[in-house]
């Protein structure tokens, strides 16, 4: 690993992004449609207001494990939901680089498969951290003009803001990865856009990014335990809910993810390194 | 001098079946211009993408810079310069920062990054587009700036593939004059691959010419002309070609004649005194003719009496164009089964 080459490839793929404004603001406009069109339809806990208020409480933190409301825990979701998307395109960007021949250029230089992904990785993975932190404001924004918004229940620590950061940052870390993965293995990008949406559509159906935990089948709760955007979104609950209702602290969800984006960072080393390998 | 380049019965077989490349040796001196010549697919690119690192040989070994391309190829990265056909220069970064991101990559020392970039951009002419964007770069300059990122390490041997597709004679001109230039002031060694016949004739000190993956000639350009023996002929008889042929071969100054898709190649020290003998020998015959030209030596010419086609005829795809063919043809086998 290089230092210098990774940051000049970094910069690159910064600059890229910076100069790409309808990328921007691209993927910004799904998670705010989603926040407003699905979060606001889909906020049924306003239907357990007819019940007496020991009895909504209860049922409440059965179904949403301490969110006051079902936007609450869903803005929190979708911040899991961005650590997904928002990666996407870096295996795209790699497809139409090499359909386009720049990426010949760092290819064949010295840089190694590590120089090349990696600082793909470090530029992938700022994008939503910001992006997330938006979310999060604009949830909260929501809740001043009439809409349902995102109401903030516990003491946001320090740590708790540091923990929130690790998890968006490990949660891109294994998507970019595996997206980049895709990128450097994949020659097409019909095949490539094909595939995302075949992984993508699983991975947050059976995470606890949408769904109200208390409401999901035993079978599929299982499969959510595991599921990194699960992991995440936890971390996230307990530190804007409080982690009363959650069998583990943060940091051992953190440990979840550090564990998928290991696992999935030591694949795609060898796979690119495959991928890049001299020709034979 | 030493060798900057050595190849010794260098091979590539695609596919297990389609060889691009078959058994090539060959040597190029320290700051020589050396040209590989071919038509596409003839597998120069092949054979330059093995010199390179890029494709590992299937059989065979080369070094470049004393370094063996197999088992050094991370090495031999840091002191070779690469200029490809396409553009590979980000277009969405100024030609500054792709030269800035190139030096970083080429481990040219930080302190030295500024300087570096802004000779290039000075000698390469392209200090007022420097802060533009590529993606607004005209053809030519985007040739340019390809050759300063080959440039920016000041590399030991820089291969240049087919580095003037598509360029207009004059960007082509202005494109050698500066490799030219840059190659004396540094005593660096060239390795180019061409379908020009005529720039390899000016650029080259040295050419080999390949064609089906066979090198069948090397040598100076000039050497290699000398080896047609003169000016060529070329006789279009309107039928009877055999009877034509003796008759020519008996002419003064003719040194051979021989017969290649319905004409006549003679072959002779001055083409100018020659043509109205072949008139008046055709015509003593009583055998009328469609047409008589007369060609100076070129590397065209060499190319035809080596390989017994024109140039221009055997255009194809090349070797890759081949095997990614292949490959789809394989797996729709595959498919159906």
């Amino acid at each position: 690993m290089n230092v210098r080459r990774w940051s000049a490839l970094t910069k690159r793929e910064l600059l890229k992004i910076v100069r790409n404004p309808p990328a921007i603001a691209t993927s910004l406009m799904l998670p705010i449609l989603y926040l407003i069109l699905f979060g606001q339809g889909f906020n049924f806990t306003s239907s357990l207001n007819s019940l007496p208020p020991a009895q909504q409480t209860v049922e409440l933190h059965h179904l949403l494990l301490g969110a006051p409301d079902y936007f609450s825990y869903f803005a929190a979701g979708m911040v899991g939901f961005v650590g997904v998307t928002a990666t996407l395109f870096l295996g795209a960007n790699v497809i139409f680089d090499k359909l386009f021949g720049t990426l010949k250029r760092t290819t064949e230089s010295p840089a190694t498969a590590l120089d090349i992904f990696g600082s793909r990785i470090v530029a992938g993975s700022i994008q939503p951290v910001g992006l997330a932190f938006l979310v999060l404001g604009l949830a909260i924004v929501l809740g001043d003009v009439g809409l349902a918004g995102l109401h903030v229940t516990a003491a946001v620590t320090a740590v708790g803001v540091v923990e929130v950061v690790a998890a968006i940052l490990l949660l891109s870390l294994m998507f970019a990865s595996l997206f980049l993965s895709l990128g450097f293995t994949i020659e097409q990008p019909q095949t490539y856009f094909a595939l995302v949406n075949a992984i993508n559509l699983p991975v947050l159906l059976t995470s606890a990014a949408l769904y109200p935990w208390g409401a999901m089948p035993g079978w599929l709760q299982g499969i959510a335990s595991y599921n990194p955007v699960t992991l995440a979104v936890e971390v996230i609950r307990i530190a804007l809910f409080g982690g009363t209702y959650y069998p583990y602290s943060a940091g051992v969800y953190l440990l979840g993810l550090i564990g998928w984006a290991v696992a999935m960072f030591a694949i795609t080393t060898y796979l690119i390194g495959r991928a890049l390998a001299p020709k034979s | 001098m030493a060798d900057a380049i050595v190849a010794e019965g260098l091979s590539k077989t695609f596919n297990g079946s389609l060889k691009a490349v078959d058994t090539v040796s060959f040597s190029v001196k320290e700051g020589e211009v050396f040209g590989f010549l071919g038509p596409n697919g003839a597998g120069k690119t092949t054979t330059l993408s093995m010199l390179t690192a890029i494709l590992g040989p299937t059989a065979g070994r080369a070094t470049v810079d004393g370094l063996d391309v197999v088992r050094h190829p991370h090495e031999l990265k840091q002191r070779i310069g690469l200029v490809f056909q396409e553009s590979t220069a980000d277009p969405d970064l100024t030609g500054r920062e792709n030269l800035e991101m190139a030096a970083a990559l080429f481990g040219v020392p930080l302190r030295d990054t500024a300087r570096r970039v802004n000779e290039l951009l000075e000698r390469l002419a392209l200090v007022d587009s420097a802060d533009r964007l590529v993606k607004t770069y005209s053809g030519g300059m985007r040739r340019r700036l390809e050759l300063a990122v080959g440039m920016i390490h000041s590399p030991r041997v820089l291969f240049l593939d087919e580095p003037t597709l598509g360029l207009d004679p004059q960007g082509r001109a202005g494109f050698w004059k500066i490799v030219s230039d840059l190659r004396k002031e540094t005593g660096m060694t060239v390795f180019l691959t061409t379908h020009y016949l005529d720039e390899a004739d000016t650029v080259c000190e040295r050419v080999a010419i390949i064609d089906h993956g066979h090198i069948v000639a090397t040598g100076t350009p000039s050497e290699l002309k000398d080896r047609l023996g003169g000016d060529i002929v070329t006789v279009r008889p309107m039928g009877n070609l055999e009877a034509l042929a003796p008759a020519l071969k008996g002419l003064p100054g003719v040194t051979s004649v021989t017969v290649q898709d319905g004409t006549l190649r003679v072959k002779c020290p001055s083409g100018d005194t020659l043509i109205p003998k072949v008139v008046g020998a055709a015509t003593d015959r009583g055998i009328s003719l469609a047409g008589v030209s007369l060609r100076r030596p070129s590397l065209d010419e060499v190319f035809l009496e080596f390989t017994g086609r024109e140039f221009r005829e055997d255009e194809g795809p090349s070797a890759t164009d081949h095997a990614v063919q292949l490959n789809r043809i394989q797996s729709a086998r595959r498919g159906r089964r």
